[in-house]
């Protein structure tokens, strides 16, 4: 009897960490406002998300937070000079854009922490090294100080340091956000095995309503 | 028992597992591994790639790269101090920085040990060089 208890608790405890494996973490502090309706005070939460943004493209087009409107994204910080990592994320990103090119509900945003040098020319050269399309992955340039803020934003590193190969240092990590804007993953962009985390969870995330 | 006697009795033992350590080696990874491949990974393989493919018109490719073939006495300044200038390998032009090894790291044995990896997995050249080579080309780096 006790043997079976044992059992059926171990099996409840299989099935739950199955069913966890079906949906992705939210990530990021909730907030929570006071509401009151019809005199009762009550604490309404919501859940953490990336704000509005605005930048530019290699194609000189704006792109904000319409522009990504009702799609996945996956999002990274690089520079066009950066001479350790970056070259190793382009080509794992490159892969993720591969696998979901034809994808209309995926969108890839690489937000430039040197916009000061990465100009929409020099972006738009850095694209066609690498050769995909502007419209599915978007290399961000704009005012500094707000892209730095929005790295702060999806809570990844981001800074200028004159000691650092290429003079600054970022994290290099794959951001995966869905339709909401929310957080919901951070895989390293440098490893394969991450990568292709990365890519089985867009898929899960591509099935949630 | 003597400490002579000590070694007599173990040096067979030792002799075996050297053996074994070798067999195993070869077992393990096809063939006997280059001692320039573990820092070739570390070092190089993230950008050039463990088959030196490269990363399309990013990252040159050293996989009968004609460029440091013709360029080899170069290559330890390249890897000291990295490459800043534009370069045309295999008919395609690449204009990334190259980032140099840390040199904290990486001594002149092993940038010896590099070099004789990459000429013979992908430059075809059979002539070894040595951590004195190096030495001597690293004076004479621009």
């Amino acid at each position: 009897m006790r043997f079976s208890i044992l059992y059926v608790a171990l099996s409840c405890i299989a099935i739950s960490s199955c069913n966890q494996n079906d949906s992705l973490p939210l990530y990021g502090p909730k907030t929570a406002t006071l509401v009151e309706k019809n005199g009762v005070k009550t604490i309404d939460s919501a859940d953490y998300s990336i704000p509005n943004f605005q930048f530019v493209d290699q194609d000189g087009k704006p792109v904000d937070s319409n522009t990504i409107h009702g799609k996945i994204f996956v999002a990274d910080f690089f520079f066009t000079s950066c001479p350790s990592i970056c070259p190793k994320m382009m080509k794992k990103m490159d892969e993720v854009y591969e696998k979901y090119k034809t994808n209309n509900d995926v969108v890839i945003l690489s937000y430039s922490i040197d916009p000061n040098r990465d100009s929409v020319a020099r972006l738009k050269a850095y694209e066609k090294k690498i050769g995909f399309e502007s419209s599915k992955w978007h290399l961000l340039t704009g005012n500094k100080d707000s892209i730095y803020n929005l790295a702060d934003k999806y809570l990844v590193s981001a800074a200028e340091d004159p000691d650092a190969p290429g003079g600054h240092i970022h994290s290099g990590n794959f951001i995966l956000i869905d339709k909401h804007r929310r957080i919901r993953g951070y895989y390293d962009g440098t490893k394969d095995d991450k990568v292709q985390k990365l890519m089985d969870d867009m898929d899960i995330l591509l099935k949630e309503k | 028992m003597t400490r002579a006697k000590i070694i007599q009795y173990l040096a067979p033992f030792t002799m075996v597992f050297i053996v074994l350590l070798f067999i195993y080696n070869i077992w393990s990874h096809g063939t006997i591994v280059h001692p320039g491949q573990a820092s070739y990974k570390v070092n190089c393989a993230q950008c050039h790639g463990e088959d030196g493919e490269g990363i399309k018109s990013l990252v040159p490719p050293l996989k009968n790269s004609d460029y440091a073939a013709k360029n080899i006495d170069s290559i330890p300044c390249w890897l000291k101090f990295g490459l800043n200038h534009p370069i045309i390998v295999k008919g395609v032009g690449y204009d990334q920085p190259m980032y140099p090894f840390d040199t904290m790291r990486v001594d002149e044995v092993q940038v010896a040990n590099i070099i004789n990896y990459m000429n013979q997995e992908f430059f075809n050249i059979d002539k070894p060089v040595s951590s004195q080579w190096v030495h001597a080309h690293l004076k004479n780096c621009k």
